[in-house]
């Protein structure tokens, strides 16, 4: 009688066993929940909605926030010996969604409230995911939409590809981030352009009239971030205004979009991609490539939450 | 060797003033094409067949103001009948009364255009397009957006009329009243807007004569001097095409040598064609050639509405491109090194030119521009 229910649990065994190997774990059981939490900031002073922010740009000037939201896709936590693991989304809802591999999260630190009305009330500061059990020293990410869901169109793709906002719908795509500011005086301030806006997105695509598909894009622009040393348990990823901002004067447009909408030549987009490590030149030939891994970023950095 | 080409085209098109051509027709579906002679079957995405209920839903979404954001405009009020869909301004207008940088394009043959708008070679359908004007922020038309999408639908939904009419265009659907099915429905109204019977395709049939001038005006345009037929030489009188049996389809752009402000070929912001896209040099002022269908109503021209007739147009052509000498855009786009080598100095005098007119105006199709099928379904009320 006990003989088949002994062979039975000595079978589960050694599959836990194997299981546990395959996944590196070093005696850990099941899998395992990582919390990345975002806060924006400028330097080292949050940054929310309807609060003045100080010292931004080239001139050092106050600013209110309008909006503040990107897209982070394709999370890896990263190992001591380098490898790495995909984070596992959880089930699609509001703010996260997987398809055929690609896992996609809108981080959203705006509240709609203030000057930022025109944004949304819901906010989403964390991913959330799991990874099988394990040591992970940090992690690495792309701000962006993946190709094979960007060029959907926005008003049947699932959700948070479905937001009007984020849609980026002169190049048939998403802004992968829209972050903006805003003279604090507002008509009455001494802003010559009233808003700098950051969108991120794809640009040169071309489509296929004879599919009705978007096919290529000369510049991807999707950023890479890599936080190599990093604990979710006692570290947030503190998303830095004041750095993207840095060799701006927000107060004027010199040419372009206001702002940087991502365009090729546009003045503006020289100090922000350089911030986020995409290559960008002047004359119109940047690649829209991470520039070695995006590790010279500033936007993003770990710090204690 | 092109007059060849160009009698071989005309052949070709059925014409030669003595064949009649009766209109033909072509099934797709539950839907029956009435189409021009010479004109292909149009190219329709496979989610989004044709159907009269859905045509004639999107005949009223088209006309209804309550569609924007501040329910005060509608699609018509940048495109209007009369003008074949265009609204008569140098640059449209949106519903909040901000400026868009570009004329508003007229609607004729929409069905055909391989690309949309002046220089998008991302836009490949009018679903796509749709979200645009509807959903934009830089320039806000429509201006719908997440705070107001739902109460726009939420008006759709209180009408009378509309939940039966889009349970009739999307049946089997418990809850048909959404954004991609508005736009369903007005990308397959805005392919039913196809003109094909101006003075000029009776001529092609045999049906009707031209004047000498009308005639030596279209001599000129499909001849090898003026050479209008290498970008305009379509039946939809353009060289951007898509149709249900294409295959390859080609999207050129060109630059007709509008402006000059550096020295180097340089065009205004933010109207620097596909260069705003790309960022490539080589894409600086490239437009895409609009159908010249029914060009008479639809001044004022170009990209940016900066000219105003269209002997205005001939005479900048004629001359190889256009010359600004004053103001903040004065450069000379005769001489820009970027310019199409089809825009060259042609010589035309006085009476070529006004031939030339008297031929454009050969296409305007007046049953088109007063289609009841076309028309505001609201205006009756």
């Amino acid at each position: 009688m006990n003989h088949p229910k002994t062979l039975r649990l000595a079978a589960i065994a050694a599959a836990c066993a194997t299981l546990l190997a395959a996944c590196g774990g070093g005696g850990d059981d099941g899998p395992k929940t990582v919390a990345l939490e975002f806060a924006a900031v400028a330097g080292s002073t949050p940054v929310k909605c309807g609060t003045e922010v100080t010292s931004l740009g080239s001139g050092n000037v106050n600013a209110q926030v309008k909006d503040f939201r990107f897209y982070v896709s394709n999370v890896q936590m990263l190992k001591a010996d380098g490898s790495k693991v995909a984070l596992t989304l959880p089930a699609n809802d509001d703010w996260n969604y997987t398809k055929d591999g690609q896992a996609i999260t809108l981080v959203d630190l705006e509240d709609g409230t203030g000057s930022c009305s025109g944004g949304t009330a819901a906010t989403n500061a964390v991913i959330r995911g799991t990874v099988p059990a394990g040591d992970y020293v940090g992690f690495e990410a792309t701000m962006g939409v993946p190709f094979a869901l960007n060029h959907t169109d926005t008003t049947s793709a699932p959700k948070p590809m479905d937001i009007a906002a984020m849609a980026w719908s002169w190049q048939a795509g998403r802004k992968f981030a829209k972050i903006e500011v805003t003279d604090p005086q507002g008509a009455t301030g001494t802003w010559l352009s009233k808003t700098f806006n950051v969108h991120l997105g794809s640009t040169g695509c071309t489509g296929n009239p004879a599919s009705g598909q978007t096919v290529s894009c000369t510049a991807a622009n999707r950023m890479a971030f890599r936080l190599g040393s990093f604990d979710p348990a006692v570290q947030k990823v503190a998303v830095d205004l004041r750095a993207l901002l840095a060799s701006n004067d927000i107060t004027v447009n010199q040419a372009g979009a206001t702002g940087c909408m991502s365009g090729g030549t546009d003045p503006e987009c020289l100090g922000v991609f350089s911030a986020l490590a995409i290559d960008w030149k002047a004359d119109g030939t940047g690649t829209g490539q991470p520039v070695n891994g995006g590790q010279s970023q500033t936007l993003f950095r770990a710090v204690a939450k | 060797m092109a007059a060849a080409a160009a009698a071989v085209l005309v052949a070709a098109c059925g014409g030669g003033g003595s064949t009649v051509v009766d209109t033909g027709t072509a099934q797709a579906g539950g839907w029956t094409w009435t189409l021009p002679a010479g004109f292909p079957v149009p190219k329709v995405p496979d989610d989004n067949p044709m159907s009269a209920a859905k045509v004639e839903l999107g005949r009223h979404l088209f006309y209804d103001q309550r569609l924007s954001g501040n329910g005060t405009q509608a699609c018509a009020g940048c495109h209007r009948q009369s003008r074949a869909f265009t609204d008569g301004r140098a640059v449209a207008v949106g519903s909040t009364g901000e400026a868009h940088p570009r004329n508003a394009q007229h609607l004729s043959n929409a069905a055909y255009h391989a690309t949309i708008t002046w220089a998008n070679p991302s836009l490949v359908t009018l679903e796509r397009q749709a979200e645009t004007p509807l959903f934009g922020e830089q320039p806000v038309e429509m201006g719908v957006n997440d705070g107001n999408r739902d109460a726009v639908l939420q008006r759709l939904r209180d009408d009378p009329a509309y939940p039966a009419r889009f349970a009739a265009a999307y049946p089997g659907e418990p809850s048909p009243i959404h954004w991609t099915n508005v736009i369903k429905a007005l990308a397959a109204f805005q392919r039913t807007l196809i003109s094909g019977n101006s003075l000029y395709d009776r001529w092609l049939q045999g049906r009707a004569t031209l004047t000498p001038a009308q005639e030596r005006g279209k001599n000129l345009f499909f001849g090898e001097r003026a050479e209008c037929f290498h970008c305009h030489g379509s039946f939809n009188f353009n060289d951007q095409i898509v149709h249900a049996a294409s295959r390859i389809v080609e999207t050129p752009f060109h630059n007709t040598g509008l402006y000059n402000i550096d020295g180097k070929g340089g065009f205004p912001e933010p109207n620097r064609g596909v260069f705003e896209l790309t960022a490539r040099a080589a894409d600086m002022g490239m437009f895409r050639a609009p159908s010249l269908r029914n060009v008479e109503v639809t001044a004022p021209y170009f990209h940016d509405g900066t000219a105003t007739t269209l002997e205005e147009v001939v005479r900048i052509y004629a001359a190889g491109g256009r010359h600004i000498t004053s103001g903040p855009f004065a450069g000379d786009g005769r001489a820009s090194p970027l310019k199409s080598d089809l825009i060259t100095l042609i010589q035309l005098d006085g009476q070529e030119q006004a031939d030339l007119v008297e031929f454009l105006k050969t296409l305007t199709d007046h049953e088109f521009l007063s289609d009841p099928r076309h028309a505001d379904p609201f205006a009756a009320r």
